[in-house]
């Protein structure tokens, strides 16, 4: 009879834009999530987190089941699916919600129904300074970010001028203050500080200011759809600078390359991940190919992994590690499992040195980040120098 | 004798359907159903201010974001710069909404037709781009209020009952506004302005004077929807409460369940809200948009088949039935 107290189905709540114009991201991360999902519940013969064996051995071998909310971008939406999936599908943990904005209030439920909340993809250093108890974060934020951003700058000799392009919501306007302080405090000047809306369909006027700037460095942050287009109007308008900097989120998702081609070559962006980590970390060639399995059955055609899907993926496992740990489906048992965390690099597809949180903040104190460049159609490691896999490409060729 | 039974069952009704909303956060104690019929509520909020100025006075506008974060950012920076409770913030944003209105009524009256509602289109475009580079207002970033402080008197609330009752009031003041300006004489000069203003005019109608009442009443009860909203979510920024989407979604609501009728957009929430909820629950979680698909679809057949909203939809049906 004692079996019967223990739940033979753990559930997860996931709450991420399935539709509108992120949906293409919401997707890569569903099938990301689904995948660690299968890691957990099945033998796996992998070194991640819960890999080998069947289920949560720590709550009587339960298996986890994911049931997927779509918030539509919208912080109200986010706020009252995150409430849905607490109180009526009854989810022990809620995982998101990639928006930064969408976090910020769907964490708020969490946190009033004292429900543990990992967020794994939302990068705004805001979230973690509210001081929640039942939030945690995996992903290093754009305050770290930005100061990568110039460290790499700094091994640059003779650039000065830099410019700003964001769109301008909750993620891109506060990447912009942080690129402003820390291009201050690195001695760069700002020549065009240019903020517009990711939904618009024409930003010709947003780079013609670009353009009259003439900066050496552009540091862009973009979402996907917005990032594509501003490319093509770059090119369009024959603006060049020696490099473009982006804050991951568009430059990195898995349909900016296949979208531009030769046009997307060269572009550094920062990174939490990039397959050409496999060249010293063995175990992320091999969870990348679980995920062209799972998305050529899913989608019909393989998709790879990319800095998003990889950190909802590590983000799972962590959040499913800690439940283990606790032993229990009990909120208050998890959240304590989730502040003792402390997972080494070796167990994770990320360039970090482990996952443990801050016992004040609860952001993860072990994370870093990483440079790309797209060289030949790849995302190709480049920056720190003891992880690249090729030298960096500068400047930029000029449009053909 | 028939048409009294009909009248006695249709006070009968209302007062069920009454009761019933009053009621519901008792019997339904989870948060989610609670949620939503506070959204229901807050959309017929939404919706029976608008009829005010679009389906009384005949003033398309789509631009109604704008009264409504009007209302939900005087509250909150009055609250975070200043520490004012919201009730305060709730009166202080209605008279902002005003103000606004009247700034807006002023010039764009002069437009007829379609073309005031182009203006306000682009008026509420114009809000939310000027509020995304404000800094003191938050700017992109918005503005959190604090979790904790909950009372009455700070109109926040550990569950949501107290949100619930809040908006049931502010409907009910809506609804008597409404009921009382429409027998009054400013219903019967916007009825006159709706069908011709020429004519009306030409009858002695002081029509600018009526279109601006309309609108800044309109206003000023949107605003308030927009203060409940912001201590409701306790989040804001211009995405959430002054998109065009919002001002679009305001005016579906009121013309879907029945433009210049009271019972209209109250109607019109309780589809639309649940509509959308459903859709996105049985559907939202497959990542292929299919919900809002659906939703689009089920609009459409509304506005095809009953053009004069879900209130002919129930007229028709009732006439039917009281034939038999």
């Amino acid at each position: 009879m004692i079996l019967l107290a223990v739940a033979s189905e753990i559930v997860i709540g996931a709450v991420y834009p399935l539709s509108g114009n992120l949906a293409k991201v919401g997707t890569d991360i569903k099938d990301a999530v689904e995948l660690a999902a299968e890691i957990v519940n099945d033998d796996v013969d992998l070194p991640v987190p819960l890999g080998k064996g069947k289920g949560l051995p720590g709550v009587g071998g339960a298996r986890v089941r994911v049931v997927f909310a779509d918030h539509q971008s919208s912080p109200e939406k986010g706020l009252s699916e995150a409430e849905r999936l607490i109180t009526q599908e009854h989810v022990v943990a809620l995982i998101g919600s990639y928006n930064s904005n969408v976090t910020a209030t769907a964490s708020q439920a969490a946190e009033r129904l004292k429900i543990p909340f990992l967020n794994e993809t939302s990068t705004s250093p805001l979230l973690t300074a509210r001081g929640f108890k039942w939030f945690f974060r995996t992903t290093p934020t754009d305050d770290e970010f930005s100061d990568n951003f110039f460290k790499f700058l700094k091994t640059r000799k003779g650039v000065k001028r830099v410019a700003l392009m964001y769109e301008n919501t909750l993620f891109g306007s506060d990447v912009s203050r942080f690129e402003k302080r820390y291009a201050e405090k690195y001695g760069y000047e700002v020549v065009a500080d240019v903020a517009y809306d990711a939904k618009s369909t024409n930003l010709t006027s947003e780079i013609q200011r670009l353009k009259s700037a003439s900066p050496e460095v552009l540091l862009q942050t973009s979402y996907t759809s917005d990032a594509i287009l501003s490319t093509k109007t770059m090119k369009d308008l024959d603006f060049r600078p020696q490099a473009i900097l982006a804050m991951d989120a568009g430059h990195v998702a898995s349909e900016f390359v296949p979208a531009l081609g030769k046009d997307a070559e060269g572009i550094i962006s920062r990174e939490v991940w990039a397959l050409g980590l496999g060249a010293k970390k063995p175990i992320v060639a091999r969870v990348n190919d679980l995920f062209r399995k799972r998305t050529q059955a899913s989608r019909g055609a393989p998709v790879d992994m990319d800095g998003t899907s990889a950190r909802a993926f590590v983000g799972f496992l962590v959040l499913c590690e800690a439940i283990n740990r606790a032993g229990s489906t009990e909120p208050e048992k998890i959240r304590a499992a989730l502040e003792a965390t402390n997972i080494s690099a070796e167990a994770l597809i990320m360039p970090w040195q482990g996952v443990k949180f801050d016992p004040k903040t609860h952001q993860n104190a072990l994370g870093s980040g990483i440079l790309v460049q797209i060289q030949d159609g790849k995302y190709v490691v480049v920056y720190p120098f003891e992880l690249a896999q090729a030298e960096v490409r500068w400047p930029l060729a000029a449009w053909k | 004798m028939r048409p009294r039974t009909s009248g006695l069952s249709l006070q009968a009704a209302v007062a069920l359907l009454a009761a019933a909303v009053l009621g519901w956060p008792l019997i339904f104690r989870g948060p989610y159903p609670q949620h939503i019929m506070i959204l229901i509520l807050l959309n017929a909020l939404l919706g029976t201010a608008w009829n005010i100025l679009g389906g009384f006075a005949g003033q398309i506008s789509l631009g109604q974001a704008i009264f409504f974060g009007a209302g939900a950012y005087t509250s909150t920076l009055l609250a975070q710069h200043a520490e004012i409770s919201p009730w305060i913030g709730l009166v202080a944003g209605a008279l902002v909404a005003i103000v606004i209105a009247i700034a807006i009524g002023g010039p764009c009256f002069r437009l007829s037709g379609h073309y005031f509602a182009i203006a306000t289109i682009a008026l509420g475009e114009i809000a939310a781009i000027a509020v995304t580079n404000w800094d003191y207002a938050g700017g992109a970033v918005g503005l959190f209020l604090p979790v904790e402080g909950t009372g009455l008197a700070q109109m926040k609330f550990d569950d949501k009952r107290g949100y619930h009752y809040v908006i049931c009031a502010l409907l009910v003041l809506a609804l008597a506004v409404t009921v009382w300006l429409r027998g009054a004489r400013a219903g019967y000069y916007w009825r006159a302005i709706r069908e011709d203003q020429a004519a009306a005019r030409s009858a002695g109608v002081p029509a600018t004077r009526y279109k601006l009442l309309a609108i800044s009443i309109s206003a000023a009860l949107t605003a308030m929807a927009g203060t409940f909203y912001a201590q409701y979510v306790l989040f804001i920024d211009p995405p959430s409460v002054l998109p065009l989407s919002l001002s679009i979604q305001i005016c579906l609501v009121a013309v879907l369940g029945g433009a210049g009728t009271l019972l209209g957009p109250l109607l019109g929430a309780a589809v639309l809200v649940p509509l959308s909820a459903a859709t996105s629950v049985l559907l939202g979680g497959s990542g292929r948009s299919l919900d809002l698909v659906v939703y689009g679809a089920l609009i459409m057949v509304i506005a095809v088949f009953e053009p004069s909203g879900l209130v002919g939809l129930w007229r028709r049906i009732s006439a039917t039935v009281s034939r038999n």
